[in-house]
């Protein structure tokens, strides 16, 4: 135990102490924070400046529609957009296209938009500008005029405005979680936000630290320092501490980013007002995180993290460096990546018959029953099936790999073969 | 009590027996050397004696206590043959982690390391990483470790092995100085030489199995006094079809001539004498590196 002890001990403190440990906790949730508020700051700066949009209007009747309803406007209260009509005559509609054309060349415009007569029939207009990759503005233009046109249709037809304004009226859908016991949250897309984020987490945890432990074994054979370590403790002893001492500093690592996060969404406001007044007057709130939920991410966490740990031992016992380690880290990956490519098929049909399967396999369990257990709880049962096959798994792979392990630390040379690997188990 | 036992010890990979009932005991205060060629099974044998792997079968004993418990292990010293450092780790830092591999508690080792970092030189590089360190104090770091706990037994494999002068010296006056202190030094080697200096005891192992052991007194009067050191100077036709020597080995103006039984030795110095200029002229007993060539020929 004192030995296991000691070998924790150095593996967490010699890289606590490394510059790579430091600058990457402090960076990644500076990193994390600025994706969550770079969107929202890029939206201020951009909005400061409302676009300027011509209209050529050949029915004549669409420009009041047009500028009544694309009368949007920004947190700060300022328009998205500026209209100018612009008349064809006497040029004609090719000379005013290439005029315009000129203006957004120019900057002076940032588009235009052509309204033909024969819209109420074929329903074509035209929108020309500098970028027309922005979906969700050209979905706004989009409906804006299609609406428009709808009402004109509609007027023609005798209806006036105010029944015409009821009956096109949109319908909003504003989405509600059911929660545990039947309560329901208003959820606007957190759910998804909150697995995504959680389930990279785990992901990252299985992967950067189950290499982390391997590195750290090639690097004791490659140094040649292992004999000497592994004749003052048994070899379990050697392989246990080493994995523990590297998810306490997993552990370590993700409880500071969860401090950080837990501050910045409890002060983030605060400090968003003192440097940018006009951005805290929006709530861009972090998701909130129900407890229990944090709960199964430590579980999962911690039995995701020793199930690939024990992995990686077993490759990092096996090879002489890390390009050869290349080969055989490969299907490990695809162990934690398939389940990944699963996840939004997870949060869509999180009680699927095949969400269930996937969940109950040991290696896909820490990210597919976690996912489903965010979106929708599942049975009682599966959640305890799911663990103790996983447990079941990480028992059985610490007894395979611990020989592996035993033996092949002091193979140099020559990459051992899958039957002899076979034998090592056996022999060992 | 003997220090060291081994008893009937045997291990195959596969169709290799690399150990095949080997026994030997070595004694407190003793140097004993274990010799071979290279694959014999010296590294094997201590890779079990460190219970590193297993042996199929077989006992040993460590002061009269099986090797499988961890305390007496904690009582051994060992230098492996593939050896090196943890690179990036403070000198101090390594130290102190190997002393506590070893069982020592914080309490006790830091003067332990003191004391030795102080002898060895090495006060002033303690907080450098070891890839900051020279090879050679590299190598000193490596002896220190094995030592550092004072163990009752010590293990060496090929411990002269990419040694610069000045360590391999220290080596031996560290192996000296402990045997001194009662403990038992068990070194592996292919360098008879330092063999010969240095051990009380040896045993010799080819192809897995021991060939020749015991108290190196006793090993060469056993090969009999009937080797001949001759330096010469001019033809050595006297050693071709010469019927007193039984086998020689010629260095150009030395022989080493193992005579036949009962041959006389004046003999062959009368023949000598005829062909070339004899500067000396000694019976002696045969040096470990005959043994080690007679005994592994005749397996």
């Amino acid at each position: 135990m004192d030995k296991f002890l000691t070998v924790l001990r150095r593996e967490y403190l010699s890289r606590l102490k490394t510059k790579g440990f430091i600058i990457g906790t402090i960076l990644t949730p500076l990193l994390l924070t600025g994706m969550m508020v770079l969107p929202g700051l890029l939206m201020f700066l951009k909005s400061d400046k409302p676009k300027q949009i011509a209209v050529i209007d050949q029915t004549g009747v669409m420009w009041d529609s047009l500028t009544v309803n694309l009368d949007d406007r920004n947190e700060a209260g300022r328009r998205l957009y500026n209209f100018t009509k612009h008349e064809t005559l006497p040029a004609g509609l090719d000379a005013a296209k290439k005029s315009l054309a000129e203006s957004v060349d120019h900057g002076e415009l940032d588009g235009y938009i052509v309204i033909p007569a024969s819209i109420y029939e074929d329903g074509n207009a035209e929108y020309y500008g500098k970028s027309v990759t922005n979906f969700r503005e050209n979905g706004r233009l989009r409906s804006v005029i299609s609406r428009a046109v709808t009402e004109k249709r509609i007027q023609r037809s005798g209806l006036n405005s105010e029944q015409i304004h009821q009956l096109v009226r949109r319908v909003d859908l504003r989405t509600f979680r059911v929660a545990e016991g039947g309560q329901e949250q208003a959820d606007e897309g957190h759910t998804q936000i909150v697995v995504w984020i959680l389930v990279a987490f785990i992901y990252m945890a299985m992967l950067v630290y189950g290499q982390v432990v391997m590195r750290s074994i090639i690097e004791e054979k490659s140094s040649r320092v292992i004999e000497s370590v592994i004749s003052s403790l048994k070899p379990f002893q050697l392989m246990a501490g080493k994995i523990v001492g590297i998810g306490a500093l997993g552990f370590t690592q993700y409880s500071i980013w969860a401090l950080v996060m837990g501050l910045l969404s409890l002060y983030g406001i605060k400090i968003a007002r003192v440097f940018a007044p006009k951005m805290a007057a929006s709530n861009f709130n972090l998701p909130a995180v129900a407890p229990e939920i944090l709960v199964f991410f430590v579980v999962f966490f911690v039995l995701g993290y020793l199930l690939f740990a024990t992995m990686y031992a077993a490759v990092g016992a096996m090879v002489n460096s890390d390009q050869e380690a290349q080969q055989f880290v490969f299907p490990l990956i695809m162990l934690v990546i398939v389940p990944f490519l699963f996840t939004s098929y997870i949060i869509g049909n999180p009680g699927s018959q095949m969400a269930v399967i996937l969940s109950l396999i040991p290696f896909f369990t820490p990210i597919i029953m976690f996912a489903r257990i965010i979106v929708q709880m599942p049975p009682v049962w599966q959640i305890a099936l799911g663990l103790f096959l996983m447990v079941a798994t990480i028992v059985g792979m610490i007894w395979v790999v611990g020989r592996i392990y035993r033996i092949g630390v002091l193979m140099y040379g020559k990459r051992p073969t899958l039957p002899e690997i076979i034998k090592w188990i056996k022999y060992a | 009590m003997q220090t060291l036992q081994l008893d009937n010890i045997n291990k195959s990979f596969g169709n290799l027996d690399a150990v095949k009932d080997l026994s030997l005991s070595v004694s407190p205060g003793t140097i004993y050397g274990f010799l071979g060629p290279n694959g014999a099974g010296k590294t094997t044998t201590i890779r079990m004696i460190m219970e590193i792997i297993l042996p199929d079968s077989g006992q040993i004993l460590i002061k009269g206590t099986p090797n499988t418990s961890r305390e007496m292990l904690d009582r051994v010293g060992y230098l492996p043959e593939e050896r090196g450092v943890y690179r990036k780790m403070k000198v101090r830092e390594a130290l102190e982690f190997f002393a506590e591999l070893k069982g020592l508690k914080k309490s006790a080792h830091k003067k332990k390391i003191d004391a030795w970092v102080e002898r060895f030189g090495m006060a002033d590089v303690q907080m450098k990483k070891m890839e900051e360190l020279s090879k050679g104090n590299q190598q000193k770091i490596q002896i220190l470790t094995t030592v550092i706990h004072e163990p009752d037994l010590i293990i060496l494999d090929e411990p002269f092995m990419g040694l610069d002068p000045v360590n391999a010296e220290l080596v031996k006056e560290v192996i000296l100085e402990q045997k001194q202190r009662g403990t038992a030094i068990v070194f592996s080697t292919h360098l008879m030489e330092s063999a010969e200096k240095l051990c009380d005891a040896i045993c010799l192992i080819n192809k897995g199995r021991k060939v020749l052991d015991g108290e190196i007194k006793t090993v060469k009067r056993g090969f009999g006094r009937n080797n001949v050191i001759l330096a010469y100077d001019g033809k050595a036709d006297f050693l071709k079809n010469n019927g007193v020597i039984e086998s020689f080995n010629d260095s150009g103006n030395y022989v080493e001539i193992k005579l036949r039984p009962g041959a006389k030795p004046q003999a062959l110095l009368a023949a000598a004498m005829q062909h070339a200029e004899i500067s000396r002229f000694e019976v002696v007993e045969p040096s470990l590196h005959e043994i080690f060539l007679a005994t592994v020929k005749e397996n």
